[in-house]
């Protein structure tokens, strides 16, 4: 490590109104790190990025790149010094192909494109970090990790020195997240100084040299990996203990099968799955990204209909052709993405909660009984613990961990027999999981049944009675969690084991 | 053969698909109308064309950045007008002149639109919908109640549109058209080939991810808008030079005819994808229709308009489901290959 | 200098209308304080301030020391626009409102309300077709009288025999619907127009790209079509500009109504052989005086009464043979353009 830090910030702060997002940050990057950045939600992780990428400028402090006091006046100041960022949700333009998307910041160079030869850069950026992508695909139609390998090859082709990472494993299947890594360390061994933003503590653990805690915009403490323990480091991040994240609960399952599929196909997307699902049981759905977890899910839901097997719910056969139907059964879901199927941003708590359950509050005349909506978004807000100081607040300005809370509220207002969660925690912090975990717990205790899908291997043990692993479109197993491990459940998911 | 289709854009597929479809239908008029294939009909479709093509790609280009020019039929007419007053008080001055005159005529507008909307973050349909009463309003008092009429204007003005290029299987091609051709490639090939236009699908396809680029979404936005203000200017000397007679309802309704076109041309109403040869093409369709349905004797002048309306929809509706089959089953068989290639690799 | 053509049919009309309830004339005395407005369709239309620089003489002469305001909405806002100017005309306790009315029957109820607030209403060159809240309508010409000028002129140009199609503003259009009623009747009705067949009407919405568009069409459409007949004077000037693009002048001749100023070129290449208009100028001035009439209480606006109209000479109000319960003053003549005397009209 070099004296002089890549990029730092000396004692800044960032104030919005009256409000404190950062007070008196200090952070050094040097050249070949991977520098781990952790906090709870709120933090302060993301105010922190953008004056990084010159999208925020400081209320007081200083940039410094190579040493030298900068005013980052805009993220295209911030490239030109060769600062860049990727995101959870990957900033691609979907319209445009894999080509356009790498180059389509290039500066200073000439005004017409040269096709030819930018097709050729790109490949060869995409190849240095190792992947194979056809880069006149359109992005819009790539995996969220195919999308996150184009804007690291856009950050690469900028001669990028410092590339910040804010949470890019979130969405990412763990074979996918581990190829991530990878190409992160790769940059740090070139010289890059990496800035790694992830809520998934073991990944941490794995790929960072340093880690810096901050907790409420301020600097808690930052250390060699090698110096911290988990427990230390969720400590200095809550400020509080946390509860039984990591711990396996006692199944509550009982004989009763309420859900029964045998031979589950949709042509084309997957084929024959089938299991058995117990009142009280947690089966957890495991399985890499494109194994197709979610659209078993959506064909249960009645969302797509199945085109072969068949499905019986509380002993009688169904064909689930919509969601209206499977709700009217007792079934619901809770989507993965909460922006475009979950949630009504704009609309508030209240109208989010009562959203598929309008009709318990129509009033006899047919009016929506405003009273008695809000009686229960406030009930549910103190049994979820959604931080709101009111449930008229819209559900956009909350934090994504009080987000998921509303959408789970939402169909546990509708009092279901049969949850089915898709992802529940992915890009939430730690305390917030474990809430949503002890919201999961208490709905099968109280006689519900959940399919949780989840990427998060100590979620998926932690969680399931039962493990479904899938690859690609087929079953691969059920493994009781009791005897399963993270390594056995990759190794079916990818294929190099069956299940036992 | 196969080897183009399988290269062809999503784009690329979806102009194929409007040029059958404008083929289906000038063959379903032909057998319906006597004598309908003629020079003639090249003529009338051409010449209508050339104005539409021109406005369309203005718009085009407004839209391809996720915003509406509602303005553009007032910006067309006001041209138009003030174009036609320019040179029948100077007959003398020089054809190029007046062409640059009508686009930074043109443009102005257009900077007021996107200064608005760039910079002041009022939403364009808003914007332009404000403007385009008030540049109406603008050219009444400028107008005065006059109107500008052919006899006052050179005969090279007037003559232009009409002037015969060149001849193609007895198809006689004429200034207005070709000129409006020469202008929607030279944007098509802007917008495929030049940088700074590359932004304008970036901005349109997502302006957070634009903005995180380093791009500046508000300066590409504005630039749209006048670009759009300038090809409109350009327009509304084509207007002149066509009709002659301009008065202040010039351009009516134009606004709505430009995004139909745009958008029956396969470009996003969202934004971020489009080409301008589709717009052209869309304007193509919109104006067979309309021109052949005037000469069809079902259908009455009165449910004309309602006719017009349920042929756009359903050639619209065949596009998008035709480009999205052929789109589907071109991906499942590049699908289908690569399994098959992994297929062989595995094999010892 | 202007030649005037007086037609037969309109002059018998008019002594019928004046014989049936002859009185002495009303001499209309000037230098009484009324303001008024002139409510045109919309602004921007030559005939429109022509009409106004009528009134504005009118209101000269009879040295009124009240305003005359020529205000209206702009085109995209018409109708809305009219109905607002006329409720803030009542609000404002105004003498009269001279309305052409492009609204149809919606502005009725701002009329009657300006009635009742005293504000007389006087509609020239378009009616309030249920006459609620109108005063009297001061007519351009009767309007069966157009149809038999627009019959005439097709006689003429087309030599006796032939086809003819119809190119109007749009297809409600009170007054263009009036007035093809009005032709197509006399064509049925007179002996003399029985070679001349109406082949088509079609709509041009009154802007210039349509009708122009549309009056190709209709050459494509009818093979052996020798007249489009436009009563509209965007639509005459359009389909009058695409015969000349595209040289089928010697086939297919245009006729209408037109403002000689606009036509001139193709009246005198032959494109538009002969057209017609009435003077705006004049609507304008007699529709001051009637309304200056019925704002100081002068006239009744009584079915009977005769008043002079300065410079135009004595008028009466008489019952509206084209809408129930109406009252109007018939204006007329109207002036038959050609290439003898357009170019002097035109300057």
């Amino acid at each position: 490590m070099s004296a002089i830090p890549t990029l730092a910030l000396r004692a800044v702060s960032k104030s919005f109104g009256m409000t404190a997002a950062l007070a008196d940050m200090t952070l050094e990057l040097f050249p070949g790190e991977v520098h781990a950045i952790v906090g709870e939600n709120g933090a302060g992780k993301s105010t922190m990025i953008k004056i990084m990428t010159g999208i925020y400028q400081p209320s007081s402090g200083q940039v410094e790149i190579g040493g030298a006091p900068v005013v980052l006046s805009g993220s295209k100041a911030a490239r030109l010094r060769g600062v860049a960022a990727i995101y959870q949700e990957p900033m691609v333009f979907p319209d445009l192909d894999v080509t356009e998307n790498i180059f389509i910041s290039a500066t200073g160079a000439g005004l017409i494109l040269d096709r030819r030869s930018m097709r050729r850069r790109a490949e060869a950026l995409v190849g240095r970090i190792g992947m194979t992508l056809d880069v006149d695909r359109e992005a819009g139609g790539l995996t969220l990790a195919e999308q996150q390998a184009v804007e690291i090859a856009r950050a690469l082709s900028q001669d990028v020195r410092v590339l910040i990472m804010d949470e890019p494993t979130a969405s990412l299947s763990a074979h996918e997240a581990a190829e991530l890594r990878r190409i992160a360390r790769s940059l740090a061994a070139s010289g890059v100084a990496v800035v790694y933003i992830s809520h998934r503590l073991e990944e941490v653990f794995e790929i960072a040299d340093r880690v810096t805690v901050i907790r409420d915009g301020r600097h808690i403490s930052t250390r060699p990996v090698a110096e911290v323990t988990p427990q230390g480091m969720i400590a200095d991040m809550v400020g509080r203990a946390v509860g039984n994240y990591f711990t396996k609960m006692a199944s509550v399952a009982r004989d009763e099968v309420i859900l029964s599929v045998r031979g589950l196909t949709r042509a084309g997307v997957f084929e024959d799955i089938s299991f058995d699902l117990h009142r009280g049981e947690v089966l957890c759905m495991a399985g890499l990204i494109g194994a197709r977890r979610t659209d078993v899910a959506l064909s249960l839901f009645g969302v797509h209909a199945a085109t072969a097997g068949e499905m019986r719910y509380k002993g009688q056969m169904v064909r689930m052709t919509s969601p209206a139907q499977a709700i009217a059964l007792g079934i619901a879901y809770v989507s993965e993405d909460r922006r475009k199927l979950g949630l009504a941003m704009p609309l508030p708590i209240r109208s989010n909660i009562s959203l598929a359950t309008l009709a318990q509050y129509l009033s006899p005349l047919g009016l929506i009984d405003r009273r008695r909506e809000r009686g229960t978004a406030m009930a549910y807000r103190e049994r979820l613990n959604i931080r709101a100081p009111d449930v008229e607040m819209a559900v956009g300005v909350l934090s994504g961990g009080n987000q998921q809370k509303v959408m789970l509220a939402k169909w546990l207002a509708m009092k279901p027999d049969l949850l089915i969660v898709d992802e529940p925690t992915r890009g939430i912090d730690v305390g917030a999981k474990a809430e949503v975990h002890d919201l999961i717990r208490a709905f099968v205790r109280d006689g519900g049944t959940a399919l949780v899908i989840s990427s998060d291997l100590p979620e998926v043990l932690a969680l399931g009675d039962r493990i479904l692993v899938m690859r690609e479109g087929r079953q691969m197993g059920i493994i009781d969690s009791a005897r399963a491990t993270q390594e056995g459940i990759m190794a079916v998911a990818t294929g190099q084991s069956e299940a036992a | 053969m196969t080897g183009l289709f399988n290269r062809l854009s999503p784009q690329g597929l979806r102009i194929l698909a409007l040029l059958a479809v404008i083929l289906l239908l000038l063959a379903f008029f032909a057998s319906q109308i006597d004598g309908y294939f003629n020079a003639r009909l090249f003529s009338r479709i051409s010449g209508s064309v050339a104005i539409m093509a021109l406005i369309a790609t203005a718009q085009t280009l407004v839209i391809l950045t996720r915003n509406i020019d509602l303005s553009i039929g007032s910006v067309v007419g006001f041209t138009a007008f003030a174009a036609g007053n320019l040179v029948s008080t100077n007959p003398e001055m020089s054809a190029l002149l007046l062409v640059l005159f009508c686009c930074c005529f043109g443009a102005c507008f257009g900077a007021v639109n996107g200064l608005i909307v760039a910079y002041g973050r009022v939403p364009s349909i808003i914007v332009t919908l404000a403007t385009m009463a008030i540049f109406r309003s603008l050219l009444v008092e400028y107008s005065d109640g006059k109107s500008i009429t052919t006899n006052t204007l050179p005969a090279w003005l007037t003559e232009f549109p009409n002037l015969p290029v060149f001849t193609v299987f007895g198809l006689e091609f004429r200034a207005a058209f070709v000129a409006a051709l020469i202008v929607v490639l030279a944007a098509h090939l802007a917008l495929t080939r030049l940088r700074p236009m590359r932004q304008f699908f970036a901005v349109g396809s997502n302006p957070e991810a634009a903005e995180m680029a380093g791009i500046d979404a508000r300066r590409v936005v504005f630039s749209a808008f006048v670009l759009s203000g300038a090809l409109a200017g350009l327009a509304g000397l084509m207007f002149l030079a066509r009709f002659g007679n301009i008065t202040v309802v010039a351009g009516l309704g134009f606004e709505l005819k430009s995004v139909a076109a745009a958008v029956v041309g396969g470009v996003n109403i969202f934004g971020g994808s489009g080409t301008v040869i589709g717009a052209l093409l869309g304007a193509v369709l919109v104006d067979v229709i309309d021109t052949s349905l005037v000469r069809w004797a079902i259908v009455s002048e009165f449910w004309r308009e309602a006719v017009l309306g349920a042929l756009i929809l359903l050639s619209v509706t065949t596009d998008t489901l035709f480009t999205r089959r052929l789109v589907a089953w071109r991906a499942a068989r590049a699908h289908a290959r690569r399994e098959a290639a992994l297929n062989q690799e595995a094999r010892p | 200098m202007k030649t005037t053509k007086i037609l037969g049919a309109v002059a018998a009309l008019m002594l019928g209308g004046a014989g049936l309830a002859y009185a002495d004339a009303i001499k209309l005395e000037g230098g009484k304080d009324t303001s008024m407005i002139l409510l045109p369709k919309f602004l921007g239309i030559l005939v429109f301030d022509q009409a106004n620089e009528g009134a504005q003489e009118a209101h000269k002469e009879l040295a009124n020391p009240g305003k005359l305001d020529f205000v209206g909405p702009t085109p995209e806002n018409s109708v809305a626009g009219q109905i607002e100017i006329m409720t803030t005309a009542a609000t404002q306790k105004l003498g009269a409102v001279m309305l052409s009315n492009n609204a149809g029957d919606q502005i009725a109820p701002a009329a009657e309300a300006a009635q009742a607030a005293g504000t007389k209403v006087v509609t020239w060159d378009s009616p309030i077709p249920s006459a609620k809240g109108e005063s009297v309508f001061v007519a351009q010409v009767d309007f069966g009288s157009i149809g038999v000028v627009m019959a005439d002129m097709a006689h003429s140009i087309l030599g006796g025999a032939g086809e003819m199609a119809v190119l109007s503003a749009t297809p409600d259009a009170a007054n263009q619907n009036a007035w093809i009623e009005a032709m197509k009747k006399t064509l049925a009705e007179d002996a003399k127009y029985k070679d001349i067949k109406l082949v088509d009407v079609v709509y041009g919405d009154d802007q210039s790209e349509v009708s122009y568009n549309r009056a190709l069409a209709l050459v494509d459409k009818y093979p052996n079509l020798g007249l489009i007949m436009a009563p509209t004077t965007v639509g005459i000037q359009a389909a009058a500009k695409a015969m000349q693009d595209e040289g089928l002048c010697d086939r297919v001749r245009v006729s209408g109504l037109g403002l000689p100023s606009e036509m001139v070129s193709y009246t005198m290449n032959g494109c538009a052989p002969e057209f017609a208009l009435w003077d705006f100028r004049d609507l304008g001035y007699l529709s001051y005086y009637t309304a200056y009439g019925l704002a100081t209480g002068q006239l009744k606006g009584e079915i009977g009464e005769t008043f002079t109209a300065g410079r135009m000479g004595d008028y009466t109000i008489e019952a509206d043979p084209g809408r129930e319960g109406a009252k109007r003053i018939l204006m007329g003549p109207f002036t038959v353009y050609n290439k003898d005397n357009v170019e002097a009209a035109a300057k």
